[in-house]
C-alpha cells in the first residue's frame, strides 16, 4: 500500500475528501445539534433535492464513529490552522526525506481511508443480516438495511427515490418499518417517458419540495434550488473531466492504482457530497487542478502501454482490492458507475426554468438512457461508457442477489463482444474481502489475454 | 384433476383458440396487467403460472445468475427446454414485459428476445398518488394503441365496458371459491384451473360451488388452519400437498392465486358512472392495495388484512389458524418485507411461519419437517 500512500499525500483535496468522509459523526452532529438542522437519511446519488431545501444530506454510513488513525485527526486540526496544503505538501516533503517513520504514519493514514470504510461497510452488512433481511439479498442492501438500524433514528426524514430495482423499492418501503421517526419522502419515477410523464414527474418532484417545506418550516424558492443545480453542476463537470480527460488519457497524474482509489473515494462520496455541496465541490475542483497540474509537468507515470480494464458496477459493492489487482497484472481499472447511469448531466439554471421540472428531466433521463427501464437500455449503457472510455475490457461485477442489475451479464457479453469486440469477464462478489485470491484469478486469467 | 390433465386440456384450449384466430398473449403471473383490455381487443391472456423443478431452474442459467428468483429461473427453462406436457407456449404470440418486479423485465425480456416472442410494454408506476395513477393510464392508451395497430381493429369503449364487466362477474364467483369450506389443495386447483381459463370457466366454477354446496366434505377436525400468504403456489409445486401431508389445511389463499386477484373488482357504481373504462382500470389498480408492487403501504395493508381475517376466523369459528408467509427464494417483494411482517403480526399474537423455499424436489423432506414443527407449536 505504501505506493499508494506515497502518492495521494501528493493531493491534498483528496485528503480533505477523506477526511470529510470519515469525520462526518462531528460534522453532522454539529449541525444537528447545535445548528438544528434537519439530516437527511439519502442512497445513491439523489441528494440534490435535500440539498437545495437547506437539510442535510447523509449517506448513513456516514454516521458512524470511523476507527481514524489518530494521525488524521491530527491533520485534520493542523488543516485548520495551518490549510490542508501547507499540511499536504509537508507530509510529502518529510515522507522524500526518507524519515521510516513518518512514512509509516502516512501509509496507515490512508490505509485507515480505504479499509477503515470497506470494514464499516461490512460490519454493516453483518448488522443487516443480524436484523432480519436475507442473506439473498445484495451486498448493497444488506449494508444499508445495517446503516438504517444502527444509525437511522438520528434522521429527520429519508429521501426515497425509486428505481427500477424492485428490491431497492421494498428496502426502501422498510425503511420506515426499521425506524418509526423519521418522515418518509418519496419520489416515484416513472418507469418510461411517455405521454406526459415529465409533468407527472414534475409534481412528484413539486410534492417532494413541499414535504421538504414541512419538514424545515421554511419555503424554499426556485432560486434555491437553481443555486444548488449551479454547485451540483460544477461538480459534475469537474468528475466528467476526471473521467474522460484524465482517467481516459495515456499519462496519469499517479499511479494507475492510486487513481482508481480516488476514482472508488469519488464514488462513495458523491452519494451525499459529503453533507456539504460547496465544500464537496471546492475540493473535486482542487482535485482536477491538482491532477491537471502534475501532468502538466509531467509528474505521473505514462500509462499508454497499460490496458484500460473498465471495471462496473461497483455503487452496489465490489471487491477493492482490484484495481490493485489489476494494476500488479500490468492493467489499470477504469470506474465510471455515475456517469454510466447518466448521474453527471447537468441540470439547467437559467432564471427562466422551472427547477422541479429540470429535476424531473434530470430523473427521467437517468432512468430511460441511464438504469434503463430494461436490460436491453441498461447494457446499452454499458456500451456507451466502454467505447466513450476508449476501454479494452470490460470486467462486470456480478453481486450474489442484485436482480436488477447483475441479471444483464448475459446479454451484455453478447453485445460487448458483438459490437465492442473487447474481452469481457464476469467476477461474483458477495462481500467485501471474502474472495479476494478467487478474484486474484480471474483477474490474472483475464489479464493474460492482454499479453 | 391432476396437474397433467389441467395441461394437457390447457393446450388443446389454447390450440382452439389458435385456430379460431384468437392470439395469447403471456405474461408473468402478476397483476396490474389490463387483462380487460387484453380481452376487449380480442387477446388471450395466458398468465405464465407454472411452478418449477431443479431442471428448469438449472436450464435458465445460461441466461440469469442462480441467485434470481426460483419462479423466474423456472419461465426461463420452460422456455429454453419445453417439456412435452408445456408444448402450448409454441403458440404464444406476444410477450408482455412488465416490471411487477425487476425478475419479471428481465426474464420477460429474454423470452421475448431468445425465443423470437414480439414484446408488449407494460410498465407500473410504484407509488399510488395523482401523478402514478395519471401514468397508469398512458400506459394503457399506449397498449391499447398497440394492441389497436396489431389487430387493426379499434378497441371500443363498448367492447372494453363489456370486458371489464366479464371479470367482475368472473372474480365474484371466484371470491366464492376461496369462501369454500373443502381442501385446501382441492380448492387450489380450481382456483388455478379458473385463472389460466379466465371468465370462459365461470360456468364450471358454478356448477362446481353448487355440487360443493349440495355435497359438504368433512374437513378433517385435526388439520390445523392455515391461512396462506406470500408467494403463490403455481401449477405444478407440491406445496399444498406438503402442507396437507403435515398436517395443515389452507382455508384461505391470501395469494395472488386466491383472493388477492379475486377481490379486485371495480365496483358497480362506478362503472355506471364512468364514461371512460380506462378509468375504472386505473381505478382498479388503485384499489389493489393488497399488491405487493407498491410501495409505500402493502407491508401495513397487508398486517391489517391478516389481522382481520385472523380475528374474524378465530371468533367465529372458535378455531386456531396459522399463518404460512410462502416465500420463493430470491422473491424481491415478499422476501425482503418477511421479517418485518413476521414481526408486526406475532406482536398481535399471531403466530407466522416464514416458509423460504424453492422448486428443489430434493428439499421436500426439510419443508415437511418446517411445517410440521410449526404446526405442532399451534397445538
Amino acid at each position: 500500500m505504501s505506493l499508494i500512500a506515497d502518492e495521494i499525500i501528493q493531493f491534498s483535496s483528496v485528503l480533505r475528501m477523506a477526511y470529510n468522509l470519515l469525520t462526518g459523526r462531528n460534522y453532522l452532529k454539529r449541525k444537528k445539534f447545535r445548528e438544528k438542522e434537519k439530516l437527511v437519511a439519502v442512497t445513491l446519488p439523489f441528494s440534490d433535492l435535500a440539498f437545495a431545501a437547506g437539510t442535510i444530506p447523509v449517506f448513513p454510513i456516514r454516521m458512524h464513529q470511523f476507527e481514524i488513525s489518530q494521525y488524521l485527526t491530527y491533520l485534520g486540526s493542523a488543516s485548520s490552522i495551518f490549510g490542508w496544503n501547507t499540511v499536504s505538501n509537508f507530509l510529502g516533503f518529510i515522507r522524500n526525506l526518507g524519515i521510516n517513520e513518518i512514512s509509516k504514519i502516512v501509509d496507515d493514514i490512508i490505509e485507515d481511508v480505504i479499509d477503515v470504510i470497506n470494514k464499516k461497510y461490512n460490519e454493516m452488512y453483518d448488522i443487516g443480516i443480524e436484523n432480519g433481511i436475507s442473506s439473498d439479498f445484495c451486498y448493497g442492501l444488506k449494508s444499508l438495511v445495517g446503516m438504517h438500524v444502527t444509525k437511522g433514528s438520528n434522521v429527520d426524514a429519508c429521501l426515497n427515490v425509486t428505481i427500477r430495482c424492485s428490491a431497492y423499492n421494498k428496502y426502501l418501503e422498510s425503511l420506515k418499518a426499521i425506524n418509526k421517526g423519521p418522515k418518509q419522502i418519496w419520489v416515484d419515477i416513472p418507469p418510461r417517458n411517455i405521454g406526459n410523464a415529465i409533468e407527472l414527474l414534475t409534481n412528484n418532484v413539486s410534492n417532494a419540495i413541499k414535504e421538504f417545506e414541512n419538514l424545515t418550516g421554511k419555503t424554499i424558492t426556485d432560486n434555491q434550488i437553481r443555486d444548488h443545480f449551479k454547485i451540483g453542476n460544477q461538480v459534475k463537470r469537474a468528475y466528467k473531466n476526471i473521467i474522460y480527460e484524465i482517467s481516459a488519457s495515456d499519462f496519469y497524474p499517479c499511479n494507475p492504482a492510486t487513481f482508481s482509489e480516488i476514482m472508488a473515494l469519488l464514488s462513495i462520496s458523491f452519494q451525499d457530497y459529503n453533507s456539504n455541496a460547496p465544500r464537496y465541490r471546492d475540493n473535486i475542483m482542487a482535485l482536477e487542478r491538482e491532477m491537471r497540474e502534475r501532468i502538466r509537468k509531467g509528474i505521473g507515470m505514462d500509462v499508454a502501454d497499460r490496458p484500460r480494464i473498465f471495471v462496473t458496477p461497483m455503487f452496489g459493492g465490489w471487491e477493492p482490492k482490484s484495481h490493485e489487482i489489476i494494476y500488479e497484472l500490468g492493467g489499470r481499472a477504469l470506474y465510471a458507475d455515475w456517469e454510466l447511469l447518466r448521474m453527471l448531466e447537468e441540470i439547467p439554471t437559467s432564471s427562466h426554468s422551472n427547477p422541479a421540472e429540470e429535476y424531473a428531466r434530470f430523473l427521467m433521463n437517468a432512468t430511460e438512457t441511464g438504469i434503463g427501464c430494461d436490460n436491453d437500455k441498461l447494457t446499452d449503457s454499458y456500451l456507451r461508457m466502454a467505447r466513450d472510455l476508449n476501454a479494452d475490457g470490460l470486467i462486470f461485477f456480478q453481486l450474489f442477489g442484485c436482480h436488477s442489475i447483475s441479471n444483464c451479464y448475459t446479454m451484455l457479453r453478447e453485445k460487448v463482444r458483438r459490437e465492442l469486440e473487447i474481452p469481457t469477464t464476469a467476477i461474483t462478489f458477495n462481500k467485501i474481502g471474502e474472495n479476494v485470491e478467487q478474484v486474484k484469478t480471474r483477474l490474472g486469467a483475464f489479464m493474460e489475454m492482454f499479453r | 384433476m391432476d396437474d397433467l390433465s389441467l395441461l394437457s386440456d390447457l393446450s388443446l384450449f389454447l390450440k382452439e383458440k389458435k385456430a379460431n384466430g384468437v392470439k395469447i398473449v403471456a405474461y408473468l403471473a402478476h397483476d396490474n396487467i389490463p387483462e380487460e383490455l387484453l380481452d376487449a381487443a380480442g387477446f388471450f391472456p395466458l398468465r405464465m403460472m407454472f411452478g418449477g423443478n431443479d431442471d428448469l431452474m438449472d436450464a435458465s442459467h445460461n441466461f440469469l445468475p442462480p441467485s434470481t428468483c426460483a419462479f423466474a429461473q423456472s419461465c426461463i427453462g420452460l422456455y429454453s427446454t419445453k417439456p412435452n406436457i408445456f408444448s402450448f407456449l409454441d403458440l404464444v404470440d406476444f410477450f408482455i414485459v412488465s416490471n411487477h418486479c425487476v425478475s419479471d423485465i428481465c426474464v420477460s425480456e429474454i423470452i421475448s428476445k431468445h425465443f423470437n416472442i414480439p414484446r408488449l410494454d407494460f410498465y407500473v408506476p410504484y407509488t399510488k398518488n395523482n401523478s402514478s395513477l395519471k401514468y397508469f393510464k398512458l400506459e394503457l392508451l399506449e397498449l391499447k394503441k398497440r394492441l389497436e395497430a396489431i389487430t387493426g381493429t379499434e378497441i371500443t369503449n363498448e367492447k372494453l365496458f363489456e370486458s371489464i364487466n366479464k371479470y367482475n362477474e368472473f372474480k365474484r364467483v371466484l371470491l366464492k371459491v376461496n369462501e369454500l369450506e373443502i381442501l385446501g389443495s382441492e380448492k387450489l386447483k380450481v382456483l388455478q384451473r379458473a385463472m389460466l381459463y379466465g371468465p370462459e370457466f365461470q360456468p364450471d366454477l358454478e356448477k362446481f360451488i353448487q355440487y360443493v354446496r349440495e355435497n359438504p366434505s368433512s374437513l378433517l377436525e385435526t388439520s390445523k388452519d392455515i391461512l396462506f400468504t406470500g408467494c403463490s403456489i403455481f401449477v405444478n409445486d407440491n406445496l399444498v400437498d406438503l402442507i396437507e401431508e403435515g398436517g395443515g389445511n389452507i382455508i384461505f389463499f391470501d395469494t395472488w392465486i386466491g383472493s388477492h386477484y379475486s377481490s379486485q373488482i371495480i365496483n358497480d357504481s362506478s362503472i355506471q358512472t364512468e364514461k371512460d373504462p380506462l378509468d375504472l382500470l386505473v381505478l382498479k389498480f388503485k384499489d389493489n392495495i393488497y399488491g405487493d408492487h407498491t410501495v409505500p403501504n402493502f407491508l401495513e395493508q397487508k398486517v391489517a388484512l391478516i389481522e382481520n381475517y385472523y380475528q374474524k376466523y378465530t371468533k367465529t369459528k372458535g378455531r386456531k389458524l396459522g399463518v404460512i408467509n410462502h416465500i420463493i427464494k430470491f422473491c424481491d417483494h415478499i422476501s425482503l418485507l418477511s421479517s418485518f411482517l413476521k414481526e408486526r403480526l406475532q406482536e398481535k399474537g399471531i403466530s407466522v411461519l416464514n416458509l423460504e423455499r424453492d422448486y428443489s424436489r430434493a428439499n421436500s423432506g426439510q419443508l415437511l419437517t418446517r411445517i410440521e414443527a410449526y404446526l405442532e407449536m399451534m397445538e
